[in-house]
């Protein structure tokens, strides 16, 4: 194994991976920022690219523009409330409230180096568990998958703000959104009205109309006098790093969480930083402060979704199997190289897997440089005039919307969407339950509905696999726990709950 | 030049003259087409970036660009189960400067949920360029080994053998299995999936019994022994998986014209001589050693099929999908 990684890192020896990798760092930092662009369209851009290059070094800018992709999308997330990717709305959450509050220079660098370390330890682990865990994860059948999608739905409790029946009618909305499209196993179209909506609900226009179109729309109402201050943003030298020492904790569990989630072929970045913030929330000694501007949430959204970079690349490299979508453009780049990933791979191929591990160590520090780097220029976004900031986002969503399919139809969407956030909003119905369960709703059903298939239609599928029965364990207790509280929070009259719900 | 000439004449008597024409007129410079397009050629795909079709024509299009002189633009028009990319292709100017990817899913779905959108008559069918046969495979440890033991098991559990495959029922890959089950008079339960390798983790997982596939994305799992193959659904053995027999080997008697196929189609009222042109250009393109090599790692076979004879190809397999989603119960 030092032999391989020594023969991993000696890749570096050659001047061409470093700009390879800085390319890619750059690129897929910019890419991502970029709402409607996204880690595998980034990927699927840069492979054209790569095909008269060696291998190694067009890996290296594949890996790289994948890991800087997944952290971009934190950068919208947190200054306008545009989350490119549903990997990134767990970010918005916390990250936009924070930039309301004029810290949109800490969040930004909270969530690049959360990134940053989300990555190397994942990497870490990845270099050790990649096989082993990979063999792991084919035990996730249907029924775990769908065990798996609930645990991250009793999310919902949380964000629902002590808002019970609101936070349930949002669940609703989002879930029954969900069922829009083809059926996946029979094929039949459910509320398609028109041909466009067969693949179901675009979810880029969804998120931008949802969070960002309802944002600008509220800063339409409430006119350009309100506005925060954000202090600038100083060098590296003059920020407190010792802020971070007490994220410490938040960031290692959340990158362990994100690495094992992202190895689960189909789980995927979003889910990882769905779950890795409902655990930061139930451990945080302020849980009160999720939702509403917490760092902690910041953090545990941001090491997730990166360290599922490399939880996406095990099966990937140990199985031949991607564990994501950008991994799944990936091998066809490996393909087009005449390299078949695979089991087969490390003995045959070590250079590839153990250059991938090297560079996303080294690619850390350059992916964090940039980002810090970036991160004074970006802060300053928040200072612009409210009239301009809401002309400037409500262009960034057209034109988001528009090229995430090249056509109008999602522009449509988004549109009715914004409009739908703002209503909901005005009713203090929160939107963060919406989009969840609007993200895992499809994976919950189509994989309740194929468990049932290859079950020939017996519930026993559901609690017969142990890993099923923890899973389902989880959901229960974190749906079954607050609303006792609740119940007994109704007994006694308190203050009542009426918060506005500003997400 | 010679090989494409012949080719040619075999192809399409009427265009001849004009192709050789022009032919020898480009003959100095050997590595050149008929086809002169005017501008940037857009190929449209159905999917998002990063599919088997996706890569095809972004590896082609390297070799097919020095050919025409042009850029080929690959632009990703994904959603609507093909209809956005088979919307832009229809309302495009027959020119040859708009053309799209298609495979055996257009055919079915302009049969079902297409129906009244699309049919087959409002596309120019160009060329085919690849053929796909699927297979069948299962574990290594699992019992069963050939296509015989699929089906004395599937006789003794009627309708309880998982197999998982690409898509709802009526999929491509559905109605290949369910002329299979037609032919050998038994019943599987056919699971869905949304992507190949979600059928290679539930087959490797345990939680189906058999797969279904195409070779390219289940070859590094022949290859490291963990799946073995059933058979093919095709009219002769892989070339990629050479000790593997066919259906009919097996004595299973199936339609083996029904294999994946990727095609080259384009707006309707194309000329068929220019359609003859943009055909020969991509199959010269096909000769390179990029793309060659290409197609023998994933596994594919070339296809060879000009205007004429792929409009006639489509043809026939839309009646073929007629009959077997009729005996699939999906079409009336």
């Amino acid at each position: 194994m030092i032999e391989n990684l020594l023969l991993g890192l000696s890749a570096f020896g050659d001047p061409m991976v470093w700009i390879s990798l800085v390319f890619g760092a750059l690129a897929g930092y910019l890419i991502g920022a970029i709402p409607g662009l996204g880690p595998s369209l980034g990927v699927a851009l840069l492979i054209p690219f790569t095909y008269g290059l060696d291998p190694v070094v067009s890996i290296v800018g594949l890996v790289a523009l994948y890991a800087a992709a997944e952290y971009g999308g934190a950068i919208t997330a947190i200054l306008i409330n545009s989350p490119g990717t549903s990997a990134a709305v767990a970010t918005a959450w916390d990250g936009y409230p924070l930039t309301q509050q004029g810290r949109a220079g800490e969040a930004l660098m909270v969530s690049i180096v959360a990134s940053g370390i989300g990555i190397f330890v994942s990497a870490l682990f990845l270099l050790f568990t990649a096989v082993p865990l990979s063999e792991l994860a084919l035990s996730f059948g249907p029924g775990e998958y769908f065990a798996l999608a609930v645990v991250g739905l009793s999310l919902v409790v949380g964000l629902a703000e002590g808002l019970v029946v609101k936070g349930a009618v949002a669940m609703g909305i989002g879930l029954a959104l969900a069922t829009v499209g083809l059926d996946t196993q029979t094929g039949v179209p459910r509320f398609a009205v028109s041909t466009e909506l067969f693949e179901g609900l675009p979810l880029v226009p969804v998120l931008l109309g949802l969070y960002a179109l309802s944002e600008v729309l509220f800063m339409v109402e409430e006119g350009a006098a309100a506005k925060v201050k954000s202090p600038p943003v100083g060098g590296f030298m003059s920020w407190n790093w010792k802020g971070f020492w007490p994220l410490n904790g938040v960031i290692m569990r959340s990158s362990v969480l994100g690495y094992v989630i992202g190895i689960i072929p189909g789980a995927g970045a979003s889910i990882a930083s769905f779950i890795a913030y409902a655990t930061a929330k139930r451990t945080s000694k302020a849980p009160e402060l999720f939702g509403k501007g917490s760092v902690e949430g910041v953090a545990a959204s941001e090491a997730a979704n990166n360290a599922a970079v490399s939880g996406a690349m095990a099966p990937l490299l140990a199985l031949g199997i991607p564990g994501s979508p950008t991994t799944a453009v990936m091998i066809g780049a490996l393909m087009i190289q005449g390299i078949q990933p695979g089991p087969l791979l490390f003995s045959r191929n070590p250079e590839i897997p153990y250059t991938i591990f090297a560079s996303l160590w080294i690619g850390v520090p350059i992916m964090v440089f940039i980002g810090l780097a970036g991160a004074r220029g970006w802060a300053q976004v928040a200072n612009i005039p409210r009239p301009a900031i809401a002309a400037i986002v409500s262009a960034i969503c057209l034109v988001g919307a528009y090229s995430s399919e090249g056509t109008m139809f999602p522009v449509f969407v988004m549109t009715a969407f914004g409009i739908l956030g703002y209503l909901l909003r005005k009713v203090q119905i929160p939107l963060a339950p919406v989009i969840l369960a609007l993200v895992l709703g499809e994976v919950m059903e189509t994989n309740f509905r194929r468990a049932l298939i290859t079950s020939q239609g017996s519930l026993d599928i559901f609690y017969t696999s142990p890993v099923t029965v923890v899973l389902s364990l989880m959901a229960i207790l974190a749906f079954v726990l607050p609303a006792i509280g609740f119940v007994r929070r109704r007994r006694r009259p308190g203050p009542a709950a009426g918060e506005v719900a500003s997400r | 030049m010679s090989l494409n000439l012949l080719k040619t004449i075999r192809a399409n008597s009427a265009a001849v003259c004009m192709t050789i024409t022009a032919a020898l007129v480009a003959a100095p410079a050997a590595a050149e087409t008929a086809w002169k397009p005017s501008g940037p050629v857009n190929v449209l795909m159905h999917t998002k970036p990063g599919g088997t079709a996706d890569i095809f024509i972004r590896t082609l299009a390297q070799s097919l660009e020095p050919l025409i002189g042009q850029t080929i633009v690959v632009v990703n028009a994904p959603g609507a189960g093909g209809a956005t990319q088979m919307a832009r292709v229809a309302h495009a100017k027959p020119d040859g400067l708009t053309l799209g990817i298609n495979t055996m899913s257009h055919f079915t779905s302009m049969l079902t949920n297409l129906k009244g959108t699309f049919s087959v008559d409002d596309f120019s069918w160009v060329a085919s360029t690849q053929e796909d046969p699927i297979i069948f495979f299962a574990r290594a440890d699992s019992d069963i080994k050939t296509i015989g033991d699929l089906v004395a098991k599937a006789k003794a559990n009627s309708g309880k053998i998982n197999i998982g495959g690409f898509g709802p029922v009526g999929s491509m890959q559905h109605l290949g299995t369910s002329m299979l089950e037609k032919a050998a008079g038994i019943k599987l339960n056919w699971v869905g999936f949304d992507s190949t390798p979600d059928i290679m983790t539930a087959l490797l997982g345990g939680h189906v019994d058999i797969g279904v596939s195409n070779l390219g994305p289940t070859a590094p799992f022949f290859e490291s022994k963990r799946i073995i193959g059933l058979g093919v659904l095709g009219e002769t053995r892989l070339e990629g998986l050479p000790d593997l027999p066919t259906f009919r080997e097996q004595g299973f008697e199936v339609d083996t014209s029904w294999v994946q196929v990727r095609g080259l189609f384009g707006p309707k009222d194309m000329p068929l001589e220019l359609q003859q042109q943009i055909a020969d250009a991509f199959h010269e393109a096909m000769k390179a050693k990029s793309y060659q090599d290409y197609a023998r790692n994933t596994g594919v076979v070339d296809s060879w099929m000009g205007p004429k004879e792929y409009d006639a190809f489509v043809r026939k397999v839309s009646g073929t999908a007629v009959k077997q989603l009729q005996a699939a119960g999906l079409l009336q």
